[in-house]
């Protein structure tokens, strides 16, 4: 969420703005919206051009990591030859 | 030994010998034990006739007249024979020998035999009476003496019997490791070094020089500039590593590695192979070893050998010693730092087993710290036709390489994806069977080939097209290896993000199985309580299956079909349950799960039913931005035929916690907007002005132009639509 836009804007400015960011990260993230979610950003098309911008740039959920197997926990001898 | 006496001096040798310990008469000379002359006459007689050349009667009747016992004498010594005796071979057909023609091999065997033990106890007499004498002259003043002291006891240890003596004299054996550490004549050091090195060969001797301190002296050697006194000195240290108990401690008390270690710069491959099994006898299992070869720049040594050698043994002998100090976690990223990866797989596809699945083992245990390594695109196209093999042991590494390779790298997963990897892995993956050793890093590795990376898609795409999705939702089943479990639930994930992929996988029946698992973990993790306690199964967390499962559901429930599935079987309960878990990933994938569902009116509503409001607007204040809009995005959805009243509250959590951060402005907008509960008017097909509300003071609030033009005509009205805000 963004908490620091200057003040000054009207609550209802706010409002749409924050509205206008969730639905925008949602697609983001690979979700789908509904028709008035859809229909919601259309009418906004403004303010969804100026948050686009002010949206994070690293993926926001991209699931689990990659994570490494240690395999090198115990010592093996081979027989020698 | 030599048998080339003359005649007579056999004879001497013989008479000589018939007046030791050996004297009793075994008829050799005198016929005494042989068979008794009227049969041998009877022979004679019997076979005569056909007997070669005869001179004259006399001749013949002379020869007939010798016994078998004398035929066998000529037969064995030949050198005693008088001078003008011969003996008439009784040989009737060419083709078949004698009897005394067939003993002749057998008993010149036994004859060369026999002169051995003679000249033995020759030896071991003559040795025994010059041992003391010579222990005194090896600690001469005089270097000359010293010097050809150590000549002469070189020399004895040629023969078998003299060393024997020589090893059996601790003085003896001290006297010679004392001349090797205190002469200043590299000539002496050599002849002593090549004593020891002799002794070295019974473990007699081998315990003789660990008893007389030659463990330090022959370390001390090691720095030698004399070739061939490093090598006697390395031979008889690896002698006594390999059999000598006590040696080990002993070598590395007396700094052995520190000597070893700069070896390696050597050039000779035989001498190196010595050096590097000495050196891998030292640090198997002992973890100071294997820092001081470290601290003595070891990996870089040994993976230069790698690199530029190709004698067989050597390659083996570095491959384990490096295999023994790929388990350390100091050298591990020394040796990756080296080339190490780089120069293991250039050995990969040779003739030799050994080497080759040595190699494999190391560069799995060094793979962990490989991630980021570059220069792996050969090692990489190897490992992948590797998981060809039929082998257990070579899929087992190059599963393992492969899963920690491609590990958030980026540049190798795109190699594997686009080298056919895909495909090798699923066929893995069928093979492994029950083999958890294979199973586990082969499905890890297509999980990591199917996300973050540009051809995460071309992966994803592959699974399906070479009839992967069976084989991997099976391996959800009974009997359930945790491991295994986790990583092809995160595999499933990803193979959902693709849409080609949706419908393959809920027809392999992986939403079931998913659901299944997730109440199975979820029960698991209610039995043993919440918090700190935590439940593992096989090394796993129960947390982790519930957090694996409801993100590939999450992800499955993108396709409506799925989502409508996956809500059929009564799951947004415990969905909303979930919201309330103490792990953070689990409140973001659940809040992800309800959010795709809650595209659905009829799942909307049974979310809201489960009382999904009150932990979702506590979610809104989560730091986690995913978190926070999924949470945002889901009470949007539920709140769609709700009543003014609700909406309002959820407007105003929503406000707070934009606020939340920023005062000022939250006592800006508390200001400019009274918290009147009838300022959202109730009757909602009313029609509101765009901006503004009556008792909204207008002046002071500049208004957006753009987003006022926006407003006003375009606007549909919407009766269900959150209003902007209040006020």
């Amino acid at each position: 969420m963004n908490r620091e836009e200057a003040p000054g804007k009207s609550p209802e400015e706010m409002y749409i703005q924050q509205k206008v960011r969730v639905l925008l990260m949602l697609k983001k993230m690979g979700s789908n919206l509904t028709p008035n979610e859809e229909a919601f950003l259309r009418n906004y098309a403004g303010v969804v051009h100026s948050q686009m911008s002010q949206l994070p740039q690293h993926p926001i959920d991209q699931g689990a990591e990659d994570v490494v197997m240690a395999f090198s926990r115990s010592e093996t001898e081979d027989r020698r030859q | 030994m030599s048998l080339q006496m003359s005649e007579a001096e056999g004879a001497v040798k013989v008479e000589e010998w018939q007046q030791t310990f050996y004297a009793s008469d075994s008829g050799i000379q005198s016929g005494a034990t042989t068979i008794r002359d009227e049969e041998e006459s009877e022979f004679c007689k019997k076979y005569s006739g056909s007997a070669s050349a005869v001179e004259s009667d006399t001749d013949v009747e002379t020869q007939y007249s010798l016994t078998r016992a004398q035929r066998v004498r000529a037969a064995m010594f030949p050198e005693t024979l008088v001078e003008g005796e011969a003996v008439l071979t009784t040989q009737n057909n060419p083709d078949q020998p004698t009897n005394v023609q067939r003993l002749a091999e057998p008993s010149q065997l036994l004859k060369t035999a026999i002169v051995h033990l003679i000249n033995y106890q020759d030896d071991a007499e003559l040795a025994t009476r010059a041992v003391p004498e010579l222990t005194k002259l090896l600690a001469d003043d005089d270097q000359v003496v010293v010097n050809k002291a150590a000549l002469i006891v070189n020399q004895l240890t040629r023969k078998e019997a003299s060393r024997r003596v020589l090893m059996q004299s601790p003085q003896m054996v001290s006297a010679v490791v004392r001349a090797m550490q205190n002469t200043g004549d590299l000539e002496t050091a050599r002849c002593a070094a090549s004593v020891l090195h002799s002794l070295s060969h019974q473990r007699e001797g081998l315990l003789a020089i660990f008893k007389s301190g030659g463990i330090p002296a022959l370390v001390r050697m090691l720095s030698s500039p004399m070739e061939s006194v490093l090598f006697y000195a390395i031979t008889t240290l690896h002698n006594l590593l390999l059999h000598q108990e006590g040696a080990k401690m002993a070598v590395r008390l007396a700094d052995g590695l520190q000597r070893m270690v700069p070896l390696l710069k050597k050039s000779n491959p035989k001498f190196l192979a010595i050096t590097t099994d000495c050196l891998q006898l030292l640090s198997y299992g002992n973890q100071e070893s294997k820092l001081i070869i470290l601290a003595n720049g070891g990996p870089d040594s040994l993976v230069f050998i790698m690199r530029n050698h190709n004698y067989e043994k050597l390659l083996w002998t570095t491959s384990r010693v490096l295999k023994v100090l790929s388990v350390c976690p100091s050298n591990k990223p020394a040796i990756v730092d080296s080339g190490g990866m780089q120069a293991l797989g250039q050995h990969l596809t040779g003739s030799s087993q050994r080497l080759t699945q040595n190699c494999l083992w190391t560069l799995r245990n060094l793979s962990d710290a490989a991630t980021k390594q570059e220069g792996l695109d050969g090692l990489l196209h190897i490992l992948v036709s590797q998981l060809g093999s039929d082998d257990v042991n070579m899929l087992t590494c190059a599963t393992g390489i492969l899963s920690n390779l491609t590990c958030n790298n980026a540049r190798n997963k795109a190699l594997v994806t686009q080298s056919g990897g895909v495909e090798s892995l699923i066929h893995a993956v069928l093979r492994a069977g029950e083999k958890e050793d294979v199973a586990e890093p082969a499905v890890c590795a297509l999980r990591h080939l199917t996300s973050r990376h540009p051809d995460a898609e071309l992966a994803q795409n592959a699974v399906r097209l070479h009839y992967g999705i069976p084989a991997i939702t099976k391996l959800l089943g009974q009997p359930h290896y945790w491991p295994v479990v986790k990583a092809t639930v995160g595999l499933i994930r990803n193979l959902a993000l693709c849409p080609a992929n949706q419908a393959p996988l809920r027809e392999s029946g992986t939403i079931p199985r998913l659901v299944n698992l997730l109440l199975k973990a979820h029960q698991e993790t209610q039995r043993h309580g919440s918090g700190a306690q935590q439940t593992y199964q096989d090394g796993v967390r129960m947390e982790e299956i519930v957090e694996g499962c409801t993100g590939a559901l999450h992800i499955l429930a993108r396709d409506p079909i799925n989502r409508g599935e996956i809500a059929s079987m009564q799951t947004i309960p415990l969905f909303v349950q979930l919201l309330y878990s103490y792990v953070e990933n689990i409140k973001r994938v659940s809040a992800g799960v309800l959010c795709e569902l809650a595209l659905d009116k009829q799942s909307a509503e049974m979310i809201d039913a489960e009382g999904a409001s009150a932990p979702l607007m506590e979610l809104l204040h989560s730091p986690n931005e995913g978190i926070a809009t999924y949470a945002a995005a889901v009470l949007f959805r539920i709140s769609e035929d709700k009543s003014s009243d609700y909406r309002k509250r959820v407007s105003v959590e929503l406000t707070h916690s934009l606020f939340k951060h920023d005062p000022a402005a939250w006592e800006m907008a508390h200001a400019a907007m009274p918290l009147d509960p009838g300022y959202i008017p109730d009757d909602l097909d009313a029609v509101y002005p765009p901006y503004g509300y009556s008792d909204i003071p207008m002046d002071g609030l500049p208004l957006d132009a753009e987003l006022h033009e926006q407003y006003m005509p375009e606007m549909t009205y919407d009766p269900r639509q959150v209003y902007p805000n209040p006020l």
